[in-house]
């Protein structure tokens, strides 16, 4: 009787508790999250002017701000809108497996043993530090043009390698030209990895010796031990690697200048928030793309 | 002991029958060893190159006089080293002198103070302790998480313009409002709400980690009488440290380099990063270039010079990162293998 009456309120004073801890996050996301949400689609469906007294006037205007958006406003570069998210979403396209499989073998060349590993380890985790927004802008964004410090040299353009795929094996210009320019920025690639590779390789670490030691046993390949061992082994890990990556793009995106821009510059934040609506259905929709396809695959190595 | 004796022999049978073969296996199977590694070796320090190549690249521009950068003779080594372009980017880039930078790892690690402390309450929270809606919480972390900041950035600094909790501050103010933009408490008080730099993936990280932290530990500190507080200050914290250093290092550098909330909360607070993006904005190219004539008394300034300016400005900044990231970096590894994020 005693014991369980001295339970029942530890248990509840538990909870409360673990209340009390979360509830930083809690009353963060209703003031820094839910709050501006629900404002942003608010905002968007109105005209905003401001009041007599300083105070925000509202207009419901429906769905004008969205049309407006991509038939007549254009970007700071005086592009069209929807050209703005069609690039976003192309380059993360090709970004985002790009970035994926070249941490996966960073981390596969930082995980083999040889002599001066922590000195290369040591290194391929500097894109941590390198790939931060203001040290590659400031790295990269060189406007003398000289060629000692531009990141892509322009090694590649004119070499005889490309005018050997170009002319000798007939490559067409169309595939060729786009990849060539991977290859060159390739720092680009590398700047945004440094996470990924870290993931990846303490994923790779904590795989059991035991499993390649049974593949070694039964006569596996090196080729066949990586897809049967390694990557069943891995591919949990891949779909947060991908989910990451996918957000990192994101982040980097030139979006919020654009809302920023139509919000206190032109002075139009109805117009703002709607690109902000459009851009939060765009990662949703894309997010909800890559985790359809990724839970699939993981579920047939799963097995 | 039967079993060993009765392979021990067959092994030998193997060997004596097939010397041949087996000589030829084994020269073919070190010989595809040694390509391999001499192919992976040649795979890494090209790696390596690449990663380093930039900051290499930076040295002859930025050791070498203004006078000289653009001389097409020169590639590697200075024909006569100079340090303008540091003494410039000092000028330019800490207008405090080393105020500024102190500021800046300062305001980063306070805010990494704070981010770890209230990330890893919310995450032990969720990992350990049933609460009601734990599961709904924890999904409004992946939410989080997921959707980029900038999407709310718009609602987020017109709330903090007007910034106003629930009507609370009509009590303070007359205007039943205060301004928090440009306000250093802006940043702090995201932080310490699990909004700051990347916080939901450090609450992810830490309930992560908190789950694989056996049972048992917890049920024996409650059997010594320790209360919910005193088994997570006096157990879980000290148990924790792993992930601590791992999440103290990733959110020092995001918060040292970050643009995004410096500048568009508090873009007159003086940190290095936000001095960068703007001070070395393309379009002070002019200005920074005339300073750096009247400063030091060069006659012909190119737009190389703004270069070797912003690349030693880029050289400083790194410093502090640098040093974070050489103590760091080998418990990084180590770290995250126990974080619990893994396996």
């Amino acid at each position: 009787m005693k014991g369980s009456r001295k339970k029942l309120p530890y248990r509840v004073k538990k909870k409360i508790n673990g209340l009390v801890f979360a509830s930083p996050f809690i009353i963060g996301f209703i003031a820094f999250f839910l709050m501006p949400l629900v404002n942003t689609i608010f905002y968007s469906f109105n005209k905003i002017g401001v009041g007599e007294k300083g105070g925000m006037t509202f207009e419901w205007v429906g769905i004008q701000n969205y049309i407006d958006l991509f038939a007549t406003e254009v970007t700071t570069d005086s592009q069209p809108m929807a050209r703005l998210f069609t690039e976003e979403n192309t380059t993360m396209l090709i970004s985002v497996p790009l970035i994926v499989i070249f941490s996966l073998f960073m981390a596969l060349l930082a995980n083999r043993k040889f002599k001066g590993r922590a000195v290369v380890r040591l290194i391929f985790f500097l894109p941590i530090i390198l790939g931060i927004d203001v040290v590659v802008k400031m790295l990269t964004m060189t406007t003398g043009a000289t060629e000692s410090l531009d990141t892509g040299s322009g090694l590649l353009n004119g070499s005889y390698i490309t005018m050997f795929l170009l002319r000798v094996l007939n490559v067409p210009r169309r595939i060729l030209f786009p990849i060539m320019n991977y290859v060159e920025n390739i720092f680009d690639l590398i700047s945004q990895a440094g996470v990924q590779t870290l993931v990846y390789l303490t994923a790779l670490q904590s795989i059991s010796p035991s499993l390649y030691e049974v593949a070694k046993m039964e006569g596996a390949t090196a080729y066949e031990t990586f897809w049967k061992v390694t990557i069943p082994s891995i591919i949990h890990i891949t779909l947060f690697v991908i989910i990451y990556t996918v957000v990192d793009l994101f982040l980097d995106s030139a979006i919020a200048e654009e809302a920023y821009s139509f919000a206190f510059t032109q002075n139009k934040i109805g117009v703002g928030s709607a690109l902000s609506v459009v851009y939060i259905f765009n990662v949703l929709a894309v997010l909800g793309l890559v985790m359809l396809l990724m839970g699939k695959v993981v579920k047939k190595n799963a097995k | 002991m039967q079993n060993k004796k009765n392979v021990k022999p067959k092994k030998n049978k193997i060997k004596a029958g097939n010397d041949a073969s087996l000589a030829i296996y084994l020269f073919k199977n070190r010989s595809k060893k040694g390509i391999v590694n001499v192919f992976s070796l040649v795979l890494i320090l090209g790696l390596c190159f690449t990663i380093l190549y930039p900051i290499l690249s930076l040295v002859p521009v930025v050791f070498s006089s203004i006078e000289e950068l653009g001389n097409p003779n020169v590639i590697w080594i200075p024909l006569e080293g100079s340090t303008v372009s540091f003494k410039a980017a000092i000028r330019l880039a800490m207008p405090a002198g080393m105020m500024t930078m102190v500021k800046s790892v300062l305001y980063a690690a306070g805010i990494m103070v704070i981010q770890v402390f209230f990330s890893a309450m919310v995450g032990y929270a969720l990992a350990r302790v049933d609460f009601p809606g734990r599961k709904l919480v924890f999904a409004l972390v992946i939410i989080v998480f997921l959707l980029p900041r900038q999407s709310l950035l718009l609602a987020q600094y017109i709330y903090f313009t007007h910034f106003d909790v629930f009507g609370i501050m009509d009590i303070f103010t007359a205007a039943g409002e205060i301004k928090l933009i440009n306000n250093p408490i802006a940043l702090v008080m995201l932080a310490v709400f699990g909004f700051g730099v990347n916080q939901s993936l450090f609450i992810f990280l830490f309930s992560q980690f908190f789950k694989n932290i056996p049972k048992e530990l917890e049920e024996a500190a409650l059997i010594d009488g320790c209360g919910f507080y005193r088994t997570y200050f006096k157990i879980m914290i000290p148990n924790a440290v792993p992930i601590i250093s791992t999440v103290g290092i990733l959110s020092f550098v995001w918060n040292y380099g970050d643009t995004y909330y410096t500048n568009y909360f508090n873009p007159d607070g003086g940190y290095m990063s936000t001095i960068l993006t703007t001070t070395f904005n393309t379009a002070n190219k002019e200005y920074i270039q005339n300073a750096v004539r009247v400063w030091y008394e060069i006659p012909l300034v190119t737009d190389m010079a703004f270069d070797a300016v912003k690349q030693a400005a880029v050289l400083i900044f790194l410093i502090p990162l640098a040093v974070v990231y050489l103590i760091g970096q080998r418990k990084l590894v180590e770290n995250m293998e126990n974080s619990g994020l893994v396996g």
